[in-house]
């Protein structure tokens, strides 16, 4: 550097430091900036139930977008997230109707159904981490095979209809808050107060949804692994350089496996959750796009599909960056058709405002 | 070198395999035909015997419980008409590939006067239904139609005699009318289609919104559309009845739609203070109805589709009576009060 310009060389350091936290951080200004705008065009935006539904009715997207996470940091893609999530669905709520059916109780057929169907679906991520590694299939192909075997078990499973007649409590589990208060009468944890006739119930306020809590533990391990962890450095290691990684010793192989794994791991953990959510099973059909919008969410997150880049904090931000964009459009009196452009609008100019800065980051 | 070699000879035995088994199965799948066709022969020579007039035969779109109760209609009609009724197979899937090879195998075995048939495709079926009706068979078609549905105008489809099903949009506007019966005919509704790209549930929707707008003190806040997805069905639910939580009714166009709206109102807490419509009398929705989740479903009448269907081919082929060329028979509804009553349950779809 030219001593000369000393003095206009510390401006702009300064005004660079400055853009670059913002360029850094931009997702999270640019939802800031969104939610300003819809607490004033949006019909009771600014209200807390709102923003407790919005982040609720994220739980699955966040838990497949932490899923996605791994993955492409490691430079890979999972296509299969979404029909993974469907199989859990379908599986958790046949074995918990079976159960149920013959009479168990329902706290039994729920716990056993659920972790039957976290163990099973860890066998999809584990086929595909083997497809990969071992017969250098790339990942795009693997997982998109894996899910279209998957969804046609499902279907096969459940005939194309959503699976009913679950036990009791599901959706009361999956949908409770911590704490309910009906204004200047009634304060109850976990439970509903008693005795609410109909009129009062419009005005029940619910406070920390349990989903909230599942969410943040799920999500605080997950970050912790990826960021203090010598597997989450190693993470970032095979996607920023393959035979780097090699050569500093890693064992790539075992490593993708793992991801693939716990790639598929959340997937079901998010069709289980997704039973208590809806309180019926449902298989996945094509057009939900889940693993799209959840690689979506990933990459508004800083992440790059080449790989190397990312992190859970960015892609959280990202997925509820969608959630407020479609939420706040609809609450604004946007006609739906209107919304799939917008929507789509919003996900390239991310891209783009991403790719002009790289340098920055 | 050597490797690629032995992975081409590996490739090629095994394409060749999957040929001979495709080829075998083929085969064995003819043989099973040619049994069944003699079978049906044998049969239709046995009736023979007890002076039936005529031959019917219904060829179903999919096999599914809306066309087993449809068969049971058209069953009992010909039984009582002293009709020779031939079923075909029922198709594993929707479409024109599946139906078309169905229908000629069964219309192969001849002596047929009339065809009940619900075409998987407005184009794709007109073809080999003109065949068989240059042939001397008489065609009509049920619950789906060829080109737009109307045979009165001259035009390369309007050969078939009648075409007998349901009114989508009828039915969305008689959703409509008992919606509003139902909340006093005053306040705010909203629809959870589909997909904008069917015309069935398109249809429905339209006339939804047609009839609710028979009614001054309603109002129609909004459509959306959820994919079959009842994960969305439920998000954007929730997100009308944060912008709208005086919605007292929701019509949700099929079952996927109506539990997703359903789920977003319990998380409301707004269980009972708003209805929700639904479409379609299956099972699943049935005892939907019954666990307090949906308080209307429309049923559509798929064993009086047939048994018209019979009835005026009956009366075309014996006293060659004029049919008109667009039947559309009423529908029913059930709600919590009737959904036991032993009389409303020959309107539950089923196997």
């Amino acid at each position: 550097m030219n001593t000369n310009k000393n003095s206009t060389l510390g401006a702009s350091q300064i005004s660079s430091k400055r853009l670059s936290i913002l360029a850094k951080n931009w997702a999270l200004f640019f939802l800031l900036i969104l939610i300003l705008i819809f607490s004033f065009t949006g019909k009771r935006f600014f209200h807390l139930a709102n923003f407790q539904n919005i982040l609720h009715l994220s739980t699955t997207y966040l838990l497949l977008s932490a899923s996605e996470t791994f993955v492409i940091i490691t430079g890979g893609i999972d296509l299969s997230v979404g029909f993974v999530m469907g199989l859990s669905s379908v599986l958790a709520a046949t074995m918990m109707q079976q159960m149920h059916a013959v009479n168990f109780p329902p706290a039994l057929s729920i716990s056993i159904g659920s972790i039957v169907t976290l163990i099973i679906c860890i066998i999809p991520g584990l086929l595909s981490g083997i497809l990969i590694t071992r017969y250098k299939v790339p990942p795009f192909i693997a997982t998109l095979g894996m899910g279209g075997i998957t969804s046609g078990l499902t279907l096969i499973m459940c005939g194309g209809f959503p699976v009913t007649f679950l036990p009791p409590y599901l959706t009361e589990m999956g949908n409770g808050y911590m704490i309910y208060i009906l204004p200047g009468k009634a304060v109850s944890f976990f439970n509903r107060p008693e005795g609410i006739v109909g009129g009062e119930l419009k005005e029940l306020v619910r406070i920390i949804p349990f989903s909230f809590i599942f969410i943040f533990i799920v999500l605080i391990i997950l970050w912790h692994i990826l960021k203090n962890t010598k597997f989450g450095q190693h993470t970032y290691a095979i996607g920023g350089n393959m035979d780097a990684a090699v050569r500093a010793g890693i064992n790539t192989n075992r490593h993708l496996i793992i991801i693939y794994v716990l790639s598929s791991f959340l997937a079901g953990l998010a069709g289980v959750f997704n039973v208590f959510q809806t309180g019926v099973g449902n298989f996945t059909p094509f057009t939900a796009m889940y693993e799209l919008l959840a690689i979506a969410g990933v990459i508004i997150g800083g992440a790059s599909l080449m790989g190397g880049k990312g992190g859970i904090f960015g892609s959280v931000i990202g997925v509820i960056l969608i959630g407020v964009i479609e939420n706040g459009l609809h609450l604004s009196g946007v006609d739906p058709f209107y919304r799939f452009i917008a929507v789509g609008l919003v996900l390239i100019t991310a891209v783009v405002i991403d790719q002009s800065f790289p340098d920055l980051l | 070198m050597r490797k690629s070699l032995l992975w081409i000879t590996i490739l090629i035995i095994s394409i060749s395999l999957v040929a001979v088994f495709s080829l075998a199965s083929c085969k064995a799948e003819e043989v099973a035909e040619e049994e069944e066709v003699a079978e049906e022969e044998e049969v239709a020579e046995e009736e023979e015997v007890a002076e039936e007039e005529f031959t019917m035969l219904f060829v179903p779109g999919i096999a599914d419980p809306f066309y087993f109760t449809m068969e049971k209609g058209i069953q009992a009609k010909a039984d009582e008409l002293n009709i020779n009724l031939i079923v075909s197979e029922y198709p594993e899937s929707w479409g024109p590939e599946a139906q078309v090879p169905i229908l000629e195998a069964a219309a192969a075995v001849g002596g047929i006067d009339l065809i009940l048939t619900a075409p998987t495709s407005t184009d794709a079926l007109i073809a080999p239904l003109k065949k068989l009706y240059d042939q001397g068979i008489t065609i009509i078609t049920v619950d789906t139609y060829l080109g737009d549905g109307d045979y009165s105008v001259e035009s390369d489809y309007s050969f078939p005699l009648s075409y007998i099903g349901t009114d989508n949009k009828l039915g969305g506007q008689e959703v409509a009318r008992h919606l509003a019966e139902m909340l006093d005919e005053t306040g705010n509704v909203y629809v959870m289609n589909t997909n904008p790209d069917t015309s069935s549930v398109v249809d429905r929707g339209e006339g939804f919104t047609e009839g609710i707008a028979e009614f001054p003190n309603m109002t129609l806040i909004g459509m959306d559309y959820c994919l079959d997805v009842q994960q969305e069905a439920q998000n954007l639910t929730t997100a009308a009845l944060q912008k709208d939580p005086d919605i007292v009714g929701i019509f949700g166009v099929n079952l996927f739609s109506a539990q997703g709206a359903y789920q977003a109102v319990v998380n409301a807490g707004l269980t009972g203070a708003v209805k929700i419509a639904s479409w379609d009398a299956t099972q699943d929705l049935i005892n939907a109805l019954k666990e307090g989740k949906v308080d209307l479903v429309l049923a559509q009448k798929p064993a009086e589709i047939g048994a018209l269907g019979v009835e005026w081919g009956y009366k075309y082929l014996k006293n060659g009576e004029e049919v008109p060329k667009k039947v559309i028979p009423g529908f029913e509804f059930f709600t919590a009060d009737n959904v036991d009553d032993p009389d409303m349950q020959q309107f539950i779809y089923s196997k």
